[in-house]
């Protein structure tokens, strides 16, 4: 009874265009659309030193430390400004020209004059309010303390970084990354409509064919099983052929755990599956509200771990971070951004407990609404 | 007997679906549920196959309790949905061999079965066509085949004839008696009254969930006073023909609509000669003059002062 219900299940969900298009073909088409459009990404992520001017004027020449600033500022390999030094009108021709950012004078107050807002236009901006601030400290201090003057300046000078940046890993961050791995998540839940029409075919109370099933003597949550087996074969091969299509024609870098790697995507395509099959077990309306279910779900997943607007991650994490625990889609990214990035494999196997606990939790609810024998009405 | 129902009650809130019904079903005849819509007869099938809890009642089928797991039971039950129930993405032959294949796992008994139904119900050019290409009568067709390729005792179809064109319910209709000669008992449960008196050899007339009535059809007639019903068309009658037409003997009542005189009579002889020597006294012109036994709907009629269709 297995090979017969499985292998007709096979031809009905492989003939079933809607639902081949939206697991298969929707994810490849988003894909290649991220790929073209994320493709500078990267690049975008190497500072360029800014070019800046500053208007030379009795003020600035007088203005030894800010010079010094600027001068620390603009020199060596890790520099943050080209500087350009000028009059008022010739800083002004090059800022009109667009061959600056912005240019400094140092009147009464320290001003910078910029054309647009912009990350370069903040840089300036913060250096300057860097700068009045440690010089608004040193007078304090000053003032209260005069005899310590040569002290203040020398630590002025002798800054040090506290901060020691030990990396865990050999893999470089890369930040569109995420964006393809909640693709690949999304996808994976995407097998929702798989799951659902397999509940929707067995559930009597809710289509004609499932009261036909129901009436055959056939077991059914074993009918349920064998079809669901069907399905979820499906959907990982389909999910493995994503996989594929990213790593070999996209390019696009899972790190050196391959193995893990399609693990993970088989049990995300097997957590997305069931939770279609517990969504579509639960509404107990039409179809397309399913559907809508289905795609509301995934959409708000996939929104919430980034994949649309990438700080969103971050947002979640820092001010719900709960909401990262139980989203399954950000669950899955985050074991697939783990595998690439980190060395060591705690962090992946937090999420992927997590996934397991979900997927556990789906299967057992879908299970106590389908076990139903009879009906109250059809 | 093939079917025992005993007091079957099944209330949706307030409202009451079946109400005490009783009724049973013996082998090799074709049992007709005739009701209007909404009388209950699909709510007493989805009972008997278990797909529905009821409130109160027992069912025995083929002389054991019916339960959701009693495979044995539905091994012998073929099933055709008032609404059709196939795969869109299967073919006509694979929908049929997936529905058989959940009865018969031999794979050489199986492809037989199949193309016997096939052949059954005509669809031998579409064996390769997809659900979605067949008219509503060969989808009909289809669905038939489905329930009945595994050739069960007792088959239960539920309105198999909903929106289906007059040659393939012709069809139908000859394909059920048919799989009756070859010795099927059949419940068949229709709101068309000629399609059950045609072909079932007893009826249970059904309303608001209780039996009305139960019998052949010649005793469901038996049943009523109407013996006769005499129908003339002319535009000559007065309001003085009509009073004096309802003083002849065994007239029940005389209506005259448009120009068509519909004359009522209880059982007795000689009534239509009575209204032709009247006719013919009065020198009445007329064009047409017909008379008609009692229908089923005349005992549904008579009986819940409702016509069937109603």
């Amino acid at each position: 009874m297995f090979a017969h219900i499985f292998n007709y299940r096979l031809k009905c969900l492989l003939r079933d265009k809607s639902t081949i298009f939206w697991t298969i073909a929707f994810p490849l088409i988003l894909a290649t659309f991220f790929r073209l459009a994320f493709s500078n990404l990267g690049s975008q992520e190497v500072f360029k030193v800014i070019d800046i001017a500053v208007v030379y004027d009795l003020q600035y020449q007088e203005d030894q430390y800010f010079r010094l600033a600027l001068d620390e500022a603009s020199t060596g390999d890790s520099r943050l400004f080209n500087i350009t030094v000028a009059t008022a009108e010739d800083a002004q021709k090059l800022l009109d020209e667009n061959l600056i950012k912005g240019y400094i004078t140092v009147d009464t107050q320290i001003k910078l004059v910029v054309k647009e807002s912009g990350l370069s236009q903040n840089i300036i901006k913060s250096f300057i309010d860097n700068y009045l601030q440690t010089v608004a400290a040193a007078s304090t201090i000053l003032r209260n303390n005069p005899s310590n003057q040569q002290e203040v300046i020398k630590s002025l000078a002798d800054r040090e970084n506290y901060i020691k940046e030990v990396s865990g890993t050999d893999a470089e961050p890369k930040t569109m990354l995420n964006y393809f791995y909640s693709l690949i998540a999304m996808a994976c839940f995407y097998g929702g409509f798989f799951g659902m029409r397999e509940t929707t075919d067995i559930q009597a109370n809710i289509s004609t064919l499932a009261a036909r099933i129901n009436v055959a003597p056939v077991h059914k949550l074993k009918a349920f099983l064998y079809s669901l087996c069907a399905a979820l074969l499906i959907h990982s091969i389909e999910m493995l052929a994503l996989l594929g299509f990213m790593h070999y024609v996209l390019k696009i870098d899972f790190g050196y755990r391959a193995g893990f790697v399609v693990l993970t995507t088989i049990i995300g395509s097997i957590a997305g599956v069931l939770m279609g099959a517990l969504i579509s077990a639960t509404v107990k309306k039409s179809e397309g509200l399913k559907v809508a279910a289905i795609l509301t779900i995934s959409m708000l997943g996939s929104f919430l771990t980034g994949m649309m607007f990438q700080d969103m991650k971050y947002i979640v994490a820092q001010n719900v971070p709960v909401l990262s625990y139980i989203n399954p889609i950000n669950l899955l990214t985050d074991a697939l951004y783990s595998l690439y990035y980190y060395d060591n494999l705690s962090r992946y196997f937090l999420n992927m407990a997590f996934l397991s606990v979900f997927t556990i939790l789906a299967t057992f609810g879908t299970y106590l609404i389908l076990r139903r024998r009879k009906y109250a009405s059809l | 007997m093939v079917i025992k129902v005993k007091n079957l009650v099944k209330r949706y809130g307030e409202l009451i679906a079946l109400d005490h019904l009783s009724f049973s079903v013996r082998e090799g005849e074709i049992f007709g549920l005739l009701g209007p819509n909404g009388s209950g007869k699909t709510t007493a099938i989805n009972c008997i196959l278990s797909l529905l809890k009821f409130d109160k009642g027992e069912i025995e089928i083929f002389d054991k309790p019916m339960t959701p797991e009693a495979y044995d039971i539905k091994r012998n039950i073929g099933i055709v949905m008032q609404n059709v129930a196939v795969y869109n993405e299967l073919s006509v032959y694979e929908n049929i061999d997936y529905f058989c294949g959940l009865y018969v796992k031999d794979k050489n008994l199986r492809k037989e079965l199949v193309d016997e139904a096939i052949e059954f119900v005509d669809l031998d050019d579409y064996r390769k066509f997809y659900p979605k290409k067949l008219s509503g009568g060969l989808l009909r067709r289809l669905n038939i085949a489905c329930g009945i390729a595994h050739k069960p005792e007792l088959i239960i179809l539920d309105e198999p004839t909903v929106a289906v064109d007059p040659q393939s319910r012709n069809k139908i209709l000859e394909g059920i008696k048919e799989l009756n000669r070859k010795g099927a008992t059949i419940i068949y449960t229709s709101h068309y009254m000629e399609e059950v008196e045609q072909i079932c050899s007893r009826i249970m007339i059904i309303d608001k969930g209780r039996a009305i009535a139960t019998g052949t059809k010649e005793e469901l007639k038996a049943m009523i006073t109407l013996g006769e019903k005499i129908t003339v068309e002319s535009y000559d009658v007065s309001e003085e023909h009509l009073k004096k037409l309802r003083n002849l003997p065994n007239i029940v009542s005389v209506e005259y609509k448009g120009h068509l005189l519909e004359i009522r009579s209880s059982k007795g002889k000689n009534n239509l000669e009575n209204v032709l020597e009247f006719i013919k006294k009065e020198n009445i012109q007329f064009g047409k003059i017909y008379s008609e036994l009692p229908t089923l709907n005349d005992v549904f009629l008579e009986i819940t002062g409702k016509e069937l269709r109603d």
